[in-house]
């Protein structure tokens, strides 16, 4: 079942420089889709598009079998979360237990039921013990937790993470990384943004965006394949690919140290 | 020596009054010529207050620090003349965000913000500002634009620029490729290593990307818990067996290394420095 | 800044800590109405000494109260000073009239003289060290310029006579605004701000029948309140990068200094703007939508204790207004 429907999807800021040209795609309920790019290449734009921060100057977005628009953008925002990039900008709440408390508040969530999702959603990123902390007592990497039980907390069936990593150290990166697996295996569909091919790697599909169109949608495995794409899109190759690369040129057929090293770069 | 770390504490105030040392007896010596030098650790290892004693930004609440010939320390600071400013000409460091800093009409002027405060003349200024924003690896159109205008990648090369026009011995930057994809950061490591080999100066990288730490730097100080906890080269430091409890990543080389190492059996001859040694090993022994 | 007390929240337990935000503020309105209408020495003194008795119970460190009284010093002892110098009522205590070099002259000129010596005071005090024989010295300076000076029309002049009133109306003022500073003390050292702030919001409900959101003023106080220590630490980090370029900020012409503010102002105000963009952004898509109905996570919750307080505070008050009407001015 697709969750996720985009149909023709344009967005300028300016008429004669296009953000997004023509995007078509659809994300299946439980799948984890990776929106990769470089800098500038409209992924950030997209996300904002999906959950209407921004509106699309033509073409349809369709969430849970319901088109966006002006009346159904606050029951769609319902059903699809984003982690921003910038752990600070994104904390509302004057500590751990109100910030998780902001989105139900503003569900009219009654009372008893807000603090018992607060406990469960806090202890599912392992933030219990710091309900009661300031943001600027936390970590980047906890900070950003706290934005994911804060989505959590209003079950929400889709999480966008907007590039939610590039701003940690590798500890609180690998943190992130997991959850999001972890989320994914629990049955949430989830959404990166990123210019990282390790973490591209681990999700099941990949939609490569290059100045605002769709240069490759595939699996992640035909994705990291294609060199051409890889190389037109600015991104780099992992080094086990480079590897194989490299052996191709010098002609060495060596399949058990190919395939050893392909499986290699698909665990990220 | 151009920089000496003497048993450096330093603590922040809190509002609690109980303070929280971010240093704790920290020995070093960074040298003023010729040093490519990474600054590695999780964040709130004291990272970034390190870099800050090293242009007096920051002084030691105990023990010393000597910056070219100038001894900061408790007693000093209290002196009455004592002028921490020239040390900020000759140590230049720039922060991780370069919205901290650029704040002028256009980027030649920002450029020249920093030279004019240390008395260098207008037209020196702009000569310096017309050869930095090349060396950045822009182009002097650059110069009439607005700050702010700018792509992030480009407003970190000027930032980089404003600094690089202070004329400093040794250039420090606080994670400066955080954020990049990985085109824009490889270009902008580059441009550390022109500056460190044609301008013969000594940079100090803070850094997560493990990957610039093995491919780039001589020396590599890691910092834990408000302690230096490893000062030497990079091979040594990834070959050591307790790296994991530091937190860091392993670099992709040495992660495919010992991938290949323990399900190959294959034995390497010594460490490949970069990508390049790396693959011409490997086609060595795939044959 | 280390000295500021006013307004900042010190952890604690004791029943001021424990009593609803709510019955804080309104008690201290009411505490606050008494003072004003409170008149006599002996009064006051008592008032004082029930303030007193209530810091020890609450376990309010007295020391740090004084401390956040010092600020007003200036205030107090200029009012008082004033207040001797111009009051001309009631019956006189002390006359320097013996010598004619008593006389106080009054003219545009000499107060404007007497203003710039304040000022010299204000901005040379953090020089010097015994700050209150400074401030005493300054304030005698004041008076022997105006006897002294004579700039310009003199419109008045005056023997230095200091008149029972103007003791009085002084001493009174001065103790009013030791009662109010030190009552807002308690409130602030002993709430939350964002209890503070709960506190604020339903006190002055009542606002939404002239149209004002008191919803929304809360909100906006409750995300400054979250945001005021990231953006003083991103001032100091400004003012960190621009160091670094050499700008130093405790030297300097005016020139220059005008030029280091505004490295400081402007990347102070881009970046505001862009976190306070994301902020929106952020709170959007988690569903919030101004004016909506919330439930909140934050209830108050009304005691006994909070009754009696209130019951306390207007018994208070009560005596004190029949204190006034039966004359019992002592």
């Amino acid at each position: 079942m697709n969750i996720i429907e985009i149909e023709n999807l344009s967005f300028y800021y300016q008429a004669d420089k296009p953000v997004l040209k023509d995007i078509n795609l659809t994300i299946k309920k439980g799948e984890w889709l990776t929106i990769l790019g470089h800098n500038g290449s409209g992924k950030s734009t997209l996300a904002k598009l999906l959950i209407g921060l921004l509106r699309a100057k033509s073409g349809t977005i369709r969430i849970d079998n319901e088109e966006l628009n002006q009346n159904t953008v606050q029951s769609i925002r319902r059903k699809i979360g984003i982690v921003f990039q910038n752990p600070d900008n994104q904390f509302v709440g004057v500590t751990v237990r109100d910030d998780i408390a902001f989105g139900l508040e503003n569900l009219s969530i009654p009372r008893e039921e807000m603090i018992e999702r607060i406990e469960t959603y806090a202890q599912k990123v392992s933030m219990s013990e710091f309900l009661n902390k300031e943001p600027h007592a936390l970590s980047g990497g906890q900070k950003q937790r706290v934005a994911i039980a804060g989505i959590l907390a209003m079950h929400t069936d889709i999480i966008i993470f907007d590039e939610s990593t590039s701003m940690l150290d590798p500890k609180g990166r690998r943190m992130i990384l997991d959850y999001m697996k972890t989320l994914n295996d629990e049955g949430v569909t989830i959404i990166t943004i990123t210019h990282d091919m390790k973490e591209a790697v681990l999700s099941d599909r990949i939609l490569v965006l290059k100045n605002g169109e769709v240069l490759k949608m595939d699996t992640a495995a035909n994705v990291l394949k294609d060199k051409i794409t890889l190389e037109k899109s600015n991104l780099e190759l992992l080094l086990p690919l480079k590897v194989i690369n490299r052996l191709e040129e010098k002609n060495i057929k060596n399949e058990e140290l190919r395939s050893y090293l392909w499986q290699l770069s698909l665990t990220g | 020596m151009a920089i000496k770390f003497n048993r450096v504490d330093f603590k922040y105030q809190g509002f609690d009054n109980k303070g929280y040392l971010a240093l704790s007896n920290i020995n070093v010596s960074i040298n003023a010529e010729g040093e490519f030098i990474t600054l590695i650790g999780e964040t709130g290892s004291g990272k970034t207050t390190l870099v800050q004693h090293m242009n007096a930004l920051l002084t030691p609440t105990s023990g010393n620090v000597t910056i070219f010939g100038l001894k900061i320390d408790q007693e000093n600071i209290k002196k009455k003349k004592f002028r921490l400013n020239p040390i900020r000409q000759k140590v230049g460091l720039v922060f991780q965000f370069p919205e901290y800093q650029l704040f002028e009409e256009t980027v030649l002027k920002d450029i020249m913000f920093g030279p004019k405060n240390y008395g260098v003349d207008e037209a020196t200024a702009r000569e310096r500002a017309i050869k930095m924003i090349k060396v950045v690896g822009l182009d002097e159109s650059y110069l009439d634009r607005s700050p702010f205008n700018l792509s992030g990648g480009e407003k970190k090369r000027v930032s980089i620029a404003g600094i690089l026009a202070m004329e400093p011995d040794i250039l420090i930057l606080d994670e400066p490729t955080s954020g990049l994809d990985p085109l824009g950061r490889d270009a902008l490591l580059r441009v550390f290593n022109d500056i460190h080999q044609k301008l013969n100066k000594t940079i100090i990288v803070i850094t997560h990307d493990m990957n610039t730490v093995y491919e780039y730097a001589k020396r590599v100080l890691v910092m834990r818990d408000s302690y230096l906890v490893y000062d030497g080269d990079p091979h040594t430091l990834f070959s050591k067996k307790n790296i994991e409890n530091w937190n860091l990543d392993i670099p992709d080389i040495i992660n495919l290394l010992h991938h290949l190492e323990k399900d190959f059996n294959i034995t390497f001859p010594k460490q490949p420095q970069n990508v390049d040694e790396l693959l011409t090993m490997i086609e060595e022994v795939a044959k | 800044m280390k000295n500021i007390v006013i307004g900042r929240f010190i952890p604690g337990n004791s029943f001021l800590y424990k009593m609803d935000p709510r019955t804080k503020i309104i008690a201290l309105i009411i505490l606050m109405i008494s003072a004003f209408v409170l008149r006599g020495f002996m009064n006051m003194f008592i008032a004082l000494g029930l303030i007193l008795l209530l810091l020890l119970l609450g376990r309010i460190n007295i020391i740090r109260v004084i401390r956040g009284l010092k600020p007003l010093m200036f205030l107090l002892l200029f009012t008082f000073t004033f207040q001797i110098l111009f009051n001309e009522t009631g019956p006189v205590l002390i006359v320097f009239e013996q010598e004619a070099s008593w006389t106080l002259h009054y003219s545009w000129l000499n107060i404007l003289a007497v203003v710039g010596v304040v000022f010299f005071w204000f901005f040379t005090r953090r020089f010097v060290r015994f700050r209150l024989l400074y401030l005493v010295a300054t304030l005698v300076g004041s008076i022997a310029l105006l006897i002294n000076l004579q700039l310009g029309y003199v419109f008045n002049t005056g023997d230095l006579t200091i008149h029972q009133n103007a003791v009085e109306t002084g001493f009174f003022i001065m103790m009013r605004l030791i009662i109010i500073v030190t009552l807002s003390t308690i409130l602030t050292l002993t709430t939350k701000p964002t209890d503070l702030n709960l506190g604020l919001e339903s006190v002055l409900k009542p606002l939404k029948y002239i149209r004002i959101n008191t919803e929304e003023m809360a909100m906006i106080i409750a995300i400054a309140l979250r945001y005021i220590p990231t953006l003083l630490d991103e001032a100091n980090k400004i003012m960190l990068a621009q160091a670094s370029r050499g700008v130093d900020f405790s030297e300097g012409k005016m020139k220059d200094k005008v030029m280091q503010i505004v490295s400081l102002l402007v990347p102070m105000f881009i970046i505001s703007f862009k976190r306070s963009d994301e902020l929106a952004n952020a709170m959007e898509a988690r569903c919030f939508v101004p004016g909506n109905p919330r439930t909140r996570l934050h209830q108050l919750a009304w005691t006994y204790a909070d009754t009696i307080t209130i019951i306390i505070s207007l018994m208070a008050l009560a005596s004190v207004i029949t204190l006034r009407v039966v004359g019992i001015n002592v």
